[in-house]
């Protein structure tokens, strides 16, 4: 509801000074209106303002009412916070007195929510039930809930991006394999003097793996590079699109560590199954005899 | 002739060439979905407005319909101001409220519309009768199912609850006349929708006389940006969003799809590229005595280019092919996980297949085939004859 008002909120031309209190509005509002510290404006929580005549060409007989209004000073421009829920939205904010928006609103005494900080020794569970056994016409949710709740969307996004990701990884492997298989046939001459001189077919396939494995690392540590400088220009572009501080691309050691490990397994895998292929291969085979 | 001979270099090394064709497959797959996504969206937004006819729609100024609880006031002076415009053929007002439902000693709450049935635009009725009286009310099987309702029930429906006091306000009984399916809706949101003047009689004073929405069908032959800048100059309390505005604040606010489509689809060509390039130079590095032989009994440089470039135009539309349906098959896997974000309505879709989106990943694979080709073949055209075959002769 509280967002409902604010973009509901309506900046008309200077009006006779009526009030001296400040408001604080975020910096895409301050970009988009062209405001700066200390300018006035006038605040109307409807939008459009019912002090706005129809013109019309046909006279209808409609006759506005008049919304209570207040004109305010932008004491601050601040920036927006990193709430996920608000990313691709668009809205702009306004931060002012409580009583001033119940005013303007036409609320009265209410508000939409009590956010409420136990003390760190409270225990959050007892705490919850006690209000909300006492609790008359409202309820009581811990913040966390909340936040699960609210973030759906990105968990969404979160699911999609897992399903990119295992496509990805697929299309990954099959080319580490062709890239492996022809690397590897492209030296059947060498394994199979290898193999003449008497070396065993699986120093050969170890040798192989090895090598794979030194391509899959080498491979993942320019990929984790390359992914770092894209997060980086990820982050820049939609932070700036979206008016937000919010990190839409973190790498985490978490994430280096599994892609490592996955690019690692993956390679040791293709390389078993190229090397496989030639070592059952007789050595005669290979050299074309 | 050249093909044959292509199919023939590829056929030898059976393993590799399904290998890469396997790849190609993968790649072509999310190239196609990347398009289906980067297309699909707005494709599929746009068929969800245009279909019920309506050009134009009208919100409370500064927002987009139904985004905010905001409403626009004067619903009769504006109606008047609209008819003065020869080319608005059909007005819609639309009152959106919240309802509470008592059924079985619980509160049910939904979303309720005010409607004029003979111009709605909201819903399709599936069975049963529609809001012909004032006292009735249609609703959709998710609504209908939270209170265990069915057509021909009566339900105790109020637009307002102190949960403070426990106690209703606007409260009204309404006879459920019709099972309905709300083309905006979500899957699970509980939707009812009432004649508007039935609504108006539920709310308070202060809400009376309201709509959310107006929904405007243009004169056929009208220019309905025309029709939108006229309205916006003499009703400026309400934002006039012709199709065409509500589409590109649609993809304002999605743009990240798009983006991460144009994005992923360049990789996956690159890789497609990267990987039909590499097999074809391996496999023209292995033949270089053959093509000195060719080479060295008449056959044309031509010749060669064009057999070399088969090789990785075969590969690439072989997987291509494969791909396209294994594309289809992911689009939907990946368009159900989309499909769950909440409000979405269920029209629409992420991935919308159309034969363009399958055209273009076909193409721009068969290029990426021809462009992957051109470095081997380059490479095998320029092979200095006699230097080649001896070099051959000595291994």
């Amino acid at each position: 509801m509280l967002i409902a008002f604010i973009v509901a909120l309506l900046l008309l031309p200077q009006t006779p000074q009526t009030s001296s209190r400040t408001i604080a509005i975020d910096e895409s509002l301050a970009a988009a209106a062209k405001l700066k510290v200390g300018d006035r404006v006038t605040l109307l929580a409807r939008p459009g303002g019912e002090d706005f005549a129809v013109m019309t060409a046909t006279p209808s007989g409609y006759s506005p009412g008049v919304a209570p209004a207040e004109t305010v000073t932008v004491g601050a421009i601040v920036k927006r916070g990193a709430d996920p829920s608000e990313v691709a939205r668009g809205d702009f904010l306004v931060r002012m007195h409580l009583d001033q928006l119940q005013q303007i609103s036409g609320y009265g005494d209410r508000v939409d929510r009590f956010a409420v900080a136990a003390k760190p020794s409270a225990n959050i569970g007892r705490l919850l039930s006690e209000i909300n056994d006492v609790a008359f016409g409202f309820r009581a949710y811990r913040s966390r809930d909340i936040a699960v709740e609210t973030s759906r969307t990105f968990q969404v996004v979160s699911r999609f991006h897992r399903a990119i990701g295992l496509i990805t990884i697929v299309a990954s492997s099959i080319f580490l394999l062709c890239i492996m298989v022809l690397k590897v046939e492209e030296r059947k001459r060498d394994i199979a003097a290898l193999r003449l001189m008497g070396i065993s077919r699986w120093s050969i396939v170890k040798s192989i793996i090895i090598e794979a494995a030194v391509v899959a690392i080498l491979g993942s540590g320019l990929g984790v590079a390359l992914g770092w400088v894209v997060s980086l220009v990820v982050n820049w572009h939609y932070q700036a699109l979206y008016h937000t501080p919010l990190e839409f691309s973190i790498v985490t050691p978490e994430v280096i560590g599994v892609s490592v490990a996955l690019s690692l397994v993956l390679g040791a895998l293709a390389g078993i199954l190229a090397s496989l292929r030639l070592v059952r291969t007789p050595p005669l085979v290979l050299l074309g005899r | 002739m050249r093909l044959t001979l292509a199919l023939a270099a590829l056929v030898r090394h059976r393993a590799r060439t399904l290998l890469a064709v396997i790849g190609v497959a993968v790649a072509a797959a999310m190239l196609l979905d990347m398009v289906m996504l980067a297309t699909g969206m707005r494709e599929s937004f746009r068929q969800l407005l245009l279909s019920r006819g309506f050009d134009i729609r009208l919100a409370p100024k500064g927002t987009l319909p139904f985004d905010t609880d905001a409403t626009i006031p004067s619903v009769g002076a504006i109606t008047t101001v609209l008819r003065s415009n020869p080319d608005i053929r059909e007005i819609s007002p639309v009152l959106g409220s919240s309802i509470h439902i008592q059924a079985a000693g619980r509160d049910v709450s939904g979303s309720v519309l005010g409607i004029n049935p003979s111009v709605q635009g909201d819903y399709e009725l599936l069975s049963g009768t529609d809001v012909t009286e004032p006292g009735v009310m249609v609703a959709n099987d998710y609504l209908l199912g939270l209170v265990h309702a069915r057509i021909g029930d009566t339900l105790s429906v109020a637009t307002g609850y102190d949960p403070q006091t426990r106690s209703y306000s606007g409260q009204r009984k309404l006879k459920v006349t019709g099972r309905v399916r709300f083309i905006y809706g979500a899957a699970e949101q509980a939707s009812a929708a009432v004649r508007r003047e039935t609504l108006d009689s539920m709310e308070s004073d202060a809400r009376r006389d309201r709509a959310s929405l107006f929904m405007i069908r243009v004169r056929p032959g009208a220019d309905p940006d025309r029709v939108r800048d006229w309205i916006e100059t003499y009703i400026p309390t309400v934002s006039a969003i012709s199709i065409a505005t509500a589409i590109a604040q649609v993809d304002q606010r999605l743009s990240y799809f798009r983006q991460l489509a144009v994005i992923l689809g360049a990789v996956s060509l690159f890789v497609g590229f990267l990987l039909v390039t590499t097999l074809v130079t391996v496999s023209v590095n292995e033949r270089t005595g053959e093509i000195a032989v060719m080479r060295a009994i008449g056959v044309s440089r031509d010749h060669i280019v064009q057999q070399i470039v088969a090789e990785g135009v075969a590969i690439s539309v072989v997987g291509a092919l494969l791909g396209l349906g294994l594309g289809l098959v992911t689009a939907r896997y990946l368009n159900a996980i989309l499909s769950a974000f909440p409000g979405l309505p269920t029209a629409i879709d992420f991935f919308l297949f159309q034969p363009q989106a399958a055209w273009s990943a076909l193409g721009l694979l068969t290029l990426s085939g021809i462009g992957a080709g051109i470095y081997p073949a380059w490479r095998a055209a320029s092979l200095p004859i006699s230097e080649t075959l001896r070099r051959e002769a000595i291994a």
